[in-house]
């Protein structure tokens, strides 16, 4: 009996801007269906390279990539404008857009997947809210809910717990969890170690592949100041470590 | 008059859709400052025999040329960039029109625009951008929209957001040109940003943001044109004056919180 192929697998992978040096090298991984990745690194470490290869917006990338169908990513909510004219519905809306021909509207069935996509992120009454008026945490819910009408096999969430409200965080938990149960992939992008260590798989980057495997076997102390480098802090006798993150503001 | 009331009325409707856009993409400076980068080409359009629509095109595009080589490498910000751009053609217009050609009176109908001598190509053009813009509108609403909310996501979600921006400001030169015989080089914003940016100001959803500011252009293009009739002024600054009522009286009528966010928060 034959086992199924991973439903990601990346094999060396090296991806650049433009013509210069390449942001992201040599990266060799594979996940199973209804597994959930997080990839680890420091700000600049290429957490956002490889989510843009695997969304091939970038011209130069080398290696082979394996996934059935197109990505869906769901961005960081700072990066979206708050001042458009959209509700939470007209977000959502927007996992249709692909598969909507320009002369048409959006079908009927589309509209009901939208709302059942906010209803399983805990905001089917927010539908006609203005996007921009809703917390943080409701934001990033929102976009979730864009995902899951996107449909998509393989789910590539950027920092989706940065700014986010104790109630948004457990709500996107318990949907991420879902996602995982009905065999998607998810690639959770984080700094933060002691996230990482909730999910299935770690892939640690520092402009390349430091390690990768079950966070309990990954995230030694040795890999993680090779991951952070002089950014680590162990506490608790060599038990938890902790990355200092220094952000720009 | 009747000819200046139509182009005012197919202006209207390309300004209030492009306009819409141009606003939510934060490009209100630019469009104003491609407007005044015609002001070179239209004044030496007589003396050198060329087409005023085509040589104003060529300044434009030569602004727009400009303005990426000077940010290219990132030591002038896009905006101060503009700024400089825009007063080099305004000053390059200037000395053209005063020293080397002496266009006399016919630099304020450039700057300005007139009521009298809109041609038939003028009005033709004006239809054309109307139309186009109208089709724009519905065919790229969802691209420029998807862009503009979210330019990370935009590419994952399946659209074609380089493809639209190109367009888009395709649209925005061709606007900008279709305007410049009524409301002049310097006020083209009349039509294509202030409508809409009042607009903005009493609407919450895109159709209804949309549909206020092509009403809004039209109403207060043809309130202009009244009163520069009436009042002896080139079109340009009375419909200006006529924009900027509008939009005192929207502000006022949305206070303390404009009705976007009053709306969304009930």
């Amino acid at each position: 009996m034959s086992t199924p192929p991973p439903a990601l697998q990346v094999r060396g992978l090296w991806a650049s801007y433009g013509t210069g040096a390449p942001a992201l090298r040599n990266v060799t991984f594979a996940a199973e269906a209804g597994q959930a990745v997080a990839v680890l690194g420091p700000n600049g470490g290429g957490k956002t390279t490889l989510f843009r290869a695997l969304l091939g917006e970038l011209g130069s990338v080398s290696g082979t990539v394996t996934c059935d169908r197109t990505p869906a990513y769901v961005p960081q909510t700072e990066r979206s404008r708050l001042d458009f004219p959209v509700s939470a519905l007209d977000v959502a809306l927007m996992g249709a857009y692909a598969r909507t021909p320009w002369y048409r509207r959006i079908a009927a069935t589309d509209r009901e997947l939208a709302r059942g996509a906010l209803a399983r992120v805990g905001l089917g009454d927010r539908a006609s809210t203005s996007f921009g008026v809703l917390s943080g945490g409701q934001r990033q819910r929102v976009l979730v809910a864009r995902a899951l009408v996107q449909d998509a096999r393989l789910l590539l969430l950027d920092e989706p717990f940065a700014g986010v409200d104790r109630a948004s965080e457990e709500a996107i938990m318990g949907i991420l969890d879902e996602l995982r149960g009905e065999g998607r992939v998810l690639l959770v992008a984080t700094h933060d170690v002691e996230q990482a260590r909730r999910w299935d798989r770690v892939l640690c980057l520092r402009g390349e592949q430091i390690a990768y495997g079950p966070p309990a076997a990954t995230l030694t102390t040795d890999v993680l100041e090779a991951t952070y480098g002089a950014e680590i802090v162990v506490l608790e006798g060599g038990e938890r470590a902790v990355a200092v993150q220094h952000h720009a503001h | 008059m009747q000819r200046a009331l139509l182009a005012t009325l197919l202006l209207a409707i390309a300004g209030g859709l492009l306009g819409t856009w141009i606003v939510l993409r934060r490009l209100a400076f630019f469009a104003h400052a491609v407007g005044t980068a015609t002001f070179p080409g239209l004044v030496v359009a007589g003396p050198w025999g060329l087409a005023a629509p085509l040589a104003a095109l060529g300044s434009g595009i030569g602004f727009a040329a400009l303005l990426a080589r000077l940010t290219r490498r990132g030591a002038t910000s896009a905006d101060a960039a503009t700024g400089l751009l825009l007063t080099g053609a305004l000053a390059l217009g200037a000395v053209l029109a005063s020293d080397v050609y002496h266009s006399g009176a016919g630099v304020d109908r450039l700057l300005f625009g007139t009521l009298l001598g809109l041609s038939d190509g003028d009005l033709r053009l004006a239809g054309a951008v109307a139309v186009t813009a109208v089709a724009a509108t519905a065919g790229l609403s969802r691209t420029w929209l998807a862009t503009g909310f979210d330019p990370a996501g935009a590419r994952a979600l399946g659209v074609r957001a380089q493809r639209g921006d190109w367009i888009l400001l395709a649209l925005l030169a061709a606007a900008v040109v279709a305007m410049l015989p009524a409301v002049g080089a310097l006020l083209v914003s009349t039509l294509l940003v202030v409508p809409a940016a009042t607009a903005r100001l009493v609407t919450g959803s895109l159709g209804a943001l949309l549909a206020a500011a092509v009403a809004l252009a039209a109403v207060e293009g043809v309130g202009g044109l009244l009163l520069a009739y009436h009042l002896d002024l080139p079109p340009g600054p009375a419909i200006a004056l006529a924009g900027g009522g509008g939009y005192a009286l929207a502000a006022l009528a949305s206070w303390p919180r404009p009705n976007r966010v009053r709306a969304a928060a009930s």
